[in-house]
């Protein structure tokens, strides 16, 4: 039996592509950042392991025009196709099943994602989708599903895996109730790399200072504290579950001394903390591949590590450290549910600092309910802490609420959401009511950017060069080039609609 | 962050207390968690709360775990120290409109039991069993708040001649009606365990209900 995990080239009128991968806001760009998608990468391995043939069909990071993708996929006459779905992209996707399902009828479509896993009846409804999947272990799911599929004819009828929503004829629906995830994480096997094409993904990634890098298997799946209510990782249809400290060392070893990679990331929701985080990076002291010339970067909550784990991770080579900072007044972090507060802030980036780490800010601006006076402190704290050296790097993205987490329901419950079509939820421009005018939002995006311009950062980036450490080397003379044409891209799509959007 | 008085820190053994602060002004449910920490730290931890949603203040159950910084620094807290609060967070709650009607297993390991602490304190017309896993005897701690009809205690080193069982030994030996609402607290292990014994026995997921501690 052939498996396509298939990810289509998405292109809009712009010309630019999609990103549509694993907990990614869908966004388009002309140089498009090509992200791995771990949990599915998961699966290939796992379906290949287990003796099916394998399709790693990602047309993004294979570079193909829609049209030669759609063939290919056509010719390649899979007996499964697996999608992923996000809220911006559905009608996209219902289309194209309606399309792939007429040249191949007999071929099972199968669609994951954080959209659908909320809404399974409605692709159910609006395409020829033969199987949704109901919970973000697709990895653990899809294994069972395809055993049970190849064996049994009648599968419509008699497939018992749960989590499932299921088409049994034109008339029917069922659903095989919740997944919950009881196996542990380590049964899922690491990614295995020639057949997902690592490469594709190892250079055009604004995470990486040094390449090719990779995404490692997530110690984490969901996120331990998910709890945001703007995040896909909450809900109680995710189960929190933690890879081994042993497991994952394993992974890296190989990946640094048989695969050559120069920067690992790992996009859990949050990496490990306290005991675990200490044992992992001092296993990549013992092992001795924080000498191997090979960065380091994770995602974390600023509350979640304290001085010793984070010189410890700097002993370990580890750099990139990427921190959600949604916004800087107490109200909004209150009402995100987001747990930290500014002082965490503070002490957390200060001690990165010290001890050489990088960290990266990811802002957002445009909540329904933040103020001229709350945006503007929201700007001013990320210009001191950038100035100040505290953030080394940031993105900036518009609040869309998406994929049914508890902050989408809350706008459709409080009738703030001006998206007239799901294609409106693709990050470009702000889709809520807000208390001032959006441009205010897009001014606020741009001088958030305009900051890695100043003098006073250039100034405290040139200053850094006296540490002496030669990723502040790489920072300022290969990343900082890069970063430059990545920040202009930035900018053009975050504020393309400045100017034209009524509220 | 809304830092609060704490009021009482209880000893329940050598290394689990009973931390009492004030109460937040936030509206509360019961199973849901805090955020806490101090202002020295410059971490904190996520911890459920143990006492009933309506009393005037709020109490955790916490067992300080070997390098944990913040569970160690919590336990030295006394009456009047401050400490940093915030939430309340989560929804590992029972459903206001089946509370009523439903028949709820509560399964716990060591301090996982605090939400069906919670639980019990703020209904108290609720249906439940509570299937307790801990080592020792000493640590059912606050049995007397369930009815001892409710409460099965598993202890898997007791002191005694008595053979140790664990919280699957007994899930194992005993049937449930499979319309019974299932909540598992604690040790991710012990939740992984409990699921596959349930399944066996006719349980689906969409009965089941789970909050790990890690």
């Amino acid at each position: 039996m052939k498996i396509a995990i298939s990810y289509p080239p998405i292109i809009n009128a712009l010309g630019q592509k999609a990103m549509v991968s694993q907990n990614r806001n869908v966004q388009y760009f002309k140089k498009p950042t090509y992200l791995l998608p771990v949990i599915h990468a998961q699966a290939a391995t796992w379906l290949k392991q287990i003796g099916f043939e394998v399709v790693w069909d990602d047309g993004n990071a294979q570079l193909k025009e829609f049209q030669e993708w759609f063939e290919d996929l056509i010719k390649a006459r899979p007996d499964i196709v697996v999608f992923e779905s996000t809220t911006p992209v559905m009608q996209f996707y219902w289309d194209l099943i309606k399309s792939l399902k007429q040249i191949l009828p007999q071929t099972v479509v199968i669609m994951t994602g954080y959209h659908s896993m909320r809404r399974p009846d409605e692709t159910l409804l609006e395409s020829p989708t033969d199987i949704v999947l109901k919970s973000n272990h697709i990895d653990f799911i899809l294994v069972r599903v395809a055993d049970f599929i190849s064996k049994d004819p009648d599968w419509r009828n008699n497939l018992d895996v749960e989590g499932l929503q299921i088409r049994v004829d034109e008339e029917s629906i069922r659903s095989t109730g919740s997944f919950v995830q009881v196996e542990p994480l380590d049964k899922s096997p690491v990614i295995a790399r020639e057949l997902v094409r690592w490469k594709d993904y190892a250079y055009e990634n604004g995470n990486f200072l040094r390449t090719p890098g990779t995404y490692a298997t997530s110690v984490l799946r969901d996120c331990m504290f998910g709890k945001c209510t703007f995040c896909r990782y909450n809900g109680p249809e995710l189960t929190f579950s933690m890879m081994s400290v042993e497991k994952s060392l394993d992974e890296y070893e190989d990946l640094i001394n048989n695969q050559g990679v120069r920067e690992i990331f790992d996009d859990s929701g949050v990496w490990y903390r306290g005991r675990e985080a200490r044992q992992f990076a001092q296993g990549i002291i013992d092992r001795g591949l924080n000498k191997k010339g090979c960065y380091f970067g994770i995602n974390t909550r600023f509350e979640y590590l304290d001085e010793e784990t984070i010189k410890l991770m700097a002993e370990a080579n580890f750099r990139f450290i990427l921190l959600g900072f949604e916004a800087a007044d107490d109200e909004t972090l209150q009402r995100l549910n987001k747990g930290y507060q500014m002082e965490h802030v503070e002490k957390c980036l200060t001690w990165m600092t010290k001890y050489g780490l990088h960290p990266h800010l990811t802002i957002m601006v445009g909540y329904y309910w933040q103020s001229r006076e709350q945006l503007d402190l929201t700007v001013r704290t990320v210009r001191d802490l950038m100035h100040r050296g505290l953030a080394r790097t940031l993105q900036v993205t518009l609040c869309t609420p998406l994929d049914f987490t508890p902050y989408h329901l809350e706008c459709i419950k409080e009738n703030v959401l001006l998206a007239k079509t799901y294609s409106d939820h693709d990050m470009s421009k702000l889709i809520v009511k807000t208390p001032v005018p959006h441009d205010e939002y897009y001014a606020a995006v741009r001088s958030m950017y305009a900051i890695s311009y100043s003098p006073k950062f250039l100034f405290r980036q040139v200053k850094f060069l006296f540490s002496w450490r030669k990723r502040d080397w790489e920072f300022l003379f290969i990343y900082g080039i890069r970063a430059l044409r990545r920040v202009r891209q930035h900018i053009f799509n975050l504020t393309q609609n400045e100017g034209t959007t009524a509220n | 962050m809304p830092t609060l008085k704490v009021i009482d820190n209880r000893a329940l053994s050598d290394d689990t207390y009973i931390l009492r602060t004030e109460r937040p002004l936030a509206s509360i449910k019961a199973g849901q968690c805090f955020s806490l920490g101090t202002s020295d730290l410059g971490i904190n931890r996520e911890y459920s709360m143990y006492s009933s949603a309506k009393d005037s203040y709020v109490d955790f159950m916490i067992r300080k775990v070997p390098e944990g910084r913040v569970s160690n620094k919590l336990s030295t807290l006394c009456s009047g120290d401050e400490i940093q609060l915030s939430g309340p967070y989560g929804e590992f709650c029972l459903p206001e409109d089946e509370i009523q009607t439903s028949t709820y297993l509560f399964i716990a390991s060591g301090t996982g039991i605090a939400p069906f602490h919670s639980f019990v304190l703020s209904h108290p017309l609720l249906n439940y069993r509570i299937i307790h896993g801990v080592r020792f005897e000493n640590e059912t701690y606050d049995k007397e708040a369930y009815s001892r009809d409710r409460y099965v205690p598993c202890i898997s080193q007791p002191n005694t001649r008595n053979y140790g069982q664990r919280v699957t030994d007994f899930l194992l030996k005993n049937s449930f009606a499979t319309d019974t609402k299932v909540y598992l607290c604690g040790n991710r292990n012990m939740i992984v365990d409990a699921i596959e014994i349930l399944r066996t026995k006719g349980f689906s997921g969409d009965s089941i209900f789970t909050e790990a501690f890690f």
